[in-house]
């Protein structure tokens, strides 16, 4: 008899600043059933910002929730949200590691921060994505991760709320694929549920 | 910006235990990977450069561990956790004739210098003794002058009175040469001494033990040592104050403490 073996982690990763946080909401909409990946949301938050954001977007889907902490084993099936004041950074031994070193652009949580350590975990990144934002966190980390072979992705800056965070992130690499207003959405789940 | 891999990573780590005795082999590895690429871009090196600037030792290698591991502070950083002591610890400990403390990991003494101010609104200072460790002897000595730059006062004034400190931050330290002292008579209470929680084992027993934002330097091993360490270093019925975000899970302890406050990780030993 074979041991039923687990599926292999693949992470989607989404960074987002102001403008984000209403992209964020539609995105765990998207999950109405369960998924063969892990999806982290970084989102800049103040570090006094107490917004539970488990509970804030419970409801909303079925997919389990959580805002993980130092150690937690990253789970396919998850949506994880980094919380305020430490960077959420992943461990090749799939495992979340919470680090308080300096801001990156004025941020901790930092996007780039995640998506960096995301792309040397060794870990599969079905995609990663950029969202609205008015600083030039995550622009980096995204050109890591494309670099590395993985599919990256970024709001089209002329529909962003705020255009920069995106638009720092074609300027520094210009093979992103481009989220368009007319089908974000659509894509987003097709990356989701893809296998 | 220069990125290091974790094999990279594993070969600094040996090296920087063959030349300096300081082993890292028990801290957490995508922090320490951030860390050390932190360090290569904000002194321009790359990876051959610092292992030229390991090699020569003492006070080179010195900082590269330094900058690695200092843990960065703010006087009563999480405003909740100091109001939570004095409302759910502080008459615990004033049933004792003497009181002592223990800030793991202290740094420049930030937190000491919080737990100080809250014992002396509280009339408890005069009977307490603060012990402040940490690994590195430059910030201890930095803990020791208890100077800051004034630009960080508005930060802990602003923490201060968020905690619902009782007076004003200012009423604690004077200013001289644009700085910030500390009072003497709130140092008189604090040994600031050199403790490294990976290697050294306990050395006092205390009523209360604070370990903030340090556990997240460890990895699961060397985690569960530092909790062992923490729980010996107890009495019974003592409090073990953890980081906001740092509660006891794959501690090897659960069962040996009892929630005083969940949300801020406030524990109290009970077998």
């Amino acid at each position: 008899m074979t041991e039923p073996h687990s599926n292999p982690l693949n992470l989607v990763l989404m960074g987002g600043s102001s403008g984000s946080f209403v992209i964020f909401e539609q995105i765990v909409k998207l999950a109405t059933k369960p998924l063969s990946c892990a999806v982290i949301f970084i989102i800049h938050r103040g570090k006094s910002s107490l917004a539970n954001l488990p509970y804030l977007f419970k409801g909303k889907t079925t997919v389990k929730m959580e805002e993980p902490q130092h150690l937690d084993p990253i789970k396919n099936d998850c949506i994880y949200f980094a919380i305020p004041d430490y960077h959420l950074l992943v461990g090749p031994d799939e495992r979340f590691y919470l680090d308080d070193t300096e801001k990156d652009f004025f941020s901790r949580p930092s996007i780039n921060a995640t998506f960096i350590s995301a792309a040397q975990s060794g870990i599969n990144i079905r995609a990663a994505m950029l969202f609205s934002g008015a600083s030039q966190d995550g622009a980096a980390g995204l050109k890591l991760i494309a670099e590395r072979g993985f599919a990256t992705y970024v709001q089209n800056p002329d529909f962003a709320e705020m255009p920069r965070m995106t638009a720092e992130a074609l300027s520094q690499y210009n093979g992103h694929h481009i989220l368009n207003r007319e089908n974000i959405f659509e894509e987003i789940r097709s990356v989701l549920y893809s296998t | 910006m220069v990125l290091l891999e974790y094999q990279e990573l594993e070969l600094l780590i040996t090296r920087v235990r063959e030349i300096s005795g300081f082993d890292f082999s028990g801290y957490a590895r995508p922090s320490l990977l951030r860390r050390a690429s932190r360090y290569l871009a904000k002194h321009t090196m790359n990876l051959s450069e610092l292992y030229v600037h390991i090699e020569q030792g003492g006070k080179a290698v010195y900082d590269f561990i330094q900058e690695l591991t200092v843990n960065y502070s703010e006087m009563f950083r999480d405003a909740d956790f100091f109001i939570a002591l004095r409302s759910e610890v502080l008459a615990y400990l004033a049933s004792y004739p003497a009181i002592r403390l223990w800030v793991a990991g202290c740094a420049s003494g930030e937190e000491a210098f919080s737990l100080a101010i809250l014992l002396k609104e509280a009339g408890l200072f005069e009977r307490s003794l603060i012990y402040g460790t940490d690994l590195s002897e430059r910030v201890l000595a930095s803990a020791r002058e208890g100077v800051f730059g004034l630009g960080h006062m508005r930060t802990f004034s602003e923490n201060y009175m968020l905690a619902e400190g009782k007076r004003s931050l200012s009423d604690y330290y004077h200013v001289a040469y644009n700085q910030a002292v500390i009072d003497a008579t709130l140092r008189k209470n604090i040994v600031f001494s050199l403790h490294d929680l990976t290697g050294d084992g306990v050395f006092n027993e205390f009523q209360m033990v604070s370990c903030r934002n340090v556990m997240i330097y460890f990895n699961l091993e060397q985690r569960q040592k530092v909790f062992k360490l923490l729980y010996e270093s107890l009495g019974m019925f003592g409090f073990l104050c953890l980081g906001k975000r740092e509660t006891l899970r794959y501690s090897g302890f659960e069962e040996n403490f009892r929630i005083i406050n969940a949300h801020l990780n406030i524990y109290q030993k009970i077998k």
